[in-house]
C-alpha cells in the first residue's frame, strides 16, 4: 500500500497541531488527526476538533473556520501527498458518545 | 436551480428533527443530502451549457463523483483574485462535503455529533452563496469541464 509522505511527517503534523489547539484554546479543547485514504483512496488526514460546548453553540463557524485556516497555514498538504477533512463536535456531545478516536 | 435548493432546505429540515436527542439516521440524511444539494448545484450550471433542453438530464447523469472530487485546481499566483478565493471555497467544500456524505451513508462505526452536522450545512450553504458569485465567470465554467472529466490543456 502506497503511504503518503505525511506518514514520515508526523512530528512535524503532532508539532501544528499542538500549536494550533493552544492558540485556538479554549474554544477548542483538542485536535486529533488521523492519515489514511479518503473514500477514493486519495491520500488524506483527517482531523477530529473537539470544541467547547460554548465555541459549539455560539461561534461554530468562526471557530471551524480558523482552525482550517491555522492547519493550513502551518501544514503543506499538497507536499504531505494528503486532503485535509475536518471534523468537529462538542465536550458535551463526546461525552455522550464516549468515542475513543474523539478522546 | 430549483432542485438543489430544495435539496439543501431539506437538509436543514433534516438536521433540525428530534431537538436534543436527534436520530443518527436523520443526521447522516442532512448530511448526504448537503452533498447532493451541492453536487446538483453545479451539474445543473454545467448542463446548461447544452443547447438542447431535453438532453441535459443525460448529460448530467455522467457526471462522477471521484472525477468531480480530483478535479484539480492549480492556482496560478500565490495571492489569490477574489474570483479565485471564491472557487477555492467551492472546492474545499465539495471535498469535505462528498467524504462527509460517505461516511454518513456507508460507515456506522461512529455517531454524528448535531454541531458537525450544523458545520456541514454551514459548508454547504456557504458553498451555494460562493459558486452563485463566479458561475459565470470563466475560471469557474472550466472548473465544471474539469469536474465532468476534460483534461486541461
Amino acid at each position: 500500500m502506497y503511504l503518503p509522505i505525511a506518514v514520515r511527517k508526523q512530528p512535524q503534523i503532532d508539532a501544528a497541531v499542538a500549536e494550533v489547539a493552544a492558540l485556538l484554546a479554549p474554544d477548542v479543547v483538542h485536535i486529533r488527526y488521523e492519515i489514511g485514504q479518503d473514500w477514493s483512496g486519495q491520500g488524506a488526514i483527517f482531523f477530529r476538533v473537539l470544541l467547547s460546548d460554548e465555541a459549539g453553540k455560539k461561534r461554530l463557524r468562526e471557530v471551524a473556520t480558523q482552525v482550517v485556516r491555522h492547519l493550513a497555514d502551518r501544514l503543506d498538504f499538497p507536499a504531505l501527498e494528503v486532503f485535509p477533512y475536518h471534523n468537529f463536535r462538542s465536550a458535551s456531545e463526546q461525552a455522550v458518545f464516549r468515542e475513543e478516536a474523539w478522546a | 436551480m430549483a432542485f438543489a435548493d430544495d435539496l439543501l432546505k431539506d437538509a436543514y429540515h433534516l438536521a433540525a428533527r428530534g431537538g436534543k436527542n436527534p436520530r443518527q439516521s436523520s443526521l447522516r440524511r442532512a448530511v448526504s443530502s448537503a452533498y447532493y444539494a451541492l453536487f446538483h448545484l453545479l451539474i445543473a450550471d454545467f448542463v446548461l451549457n447544452w443547447r438542447r433542453p431535453d438532453q441535459r438530464v443525460r448529460l448530467g447523469r455522467m457526471f462522477e463523483h471521484r472525477k468531480m472530487s480530483q478535479a484539480v485546481f492549480k492556482f496560478p499566483g500565490a495571492t489569490l483574485t477574489p474570483v479565485e478565493a471564491e472557487l477555492k471555497k467551492v472546492i474545499a467544500a465539495f471535498a469535505q462535503l462528498q467524504e462527509n456524505r460517505y461516511t454518513a451513508d456507508y460507515d456506522f462505526g461512529s455517531n454524528w455529533s448535531r454541531i458537525d452536522v450544523t458545520n456541514a450545512l454551514a459548508i454547504a450553504d456557504e458553498a451555494f452563496k460562493a459558486w452563485r458569485i463566479i458561475r459565470k465567470e470563466r475560471i469557474a465554467q472550466d472548473h465544471l469541464l474539469t469536474m465532468f472529466g476534460a483534461r486541461r490543456v
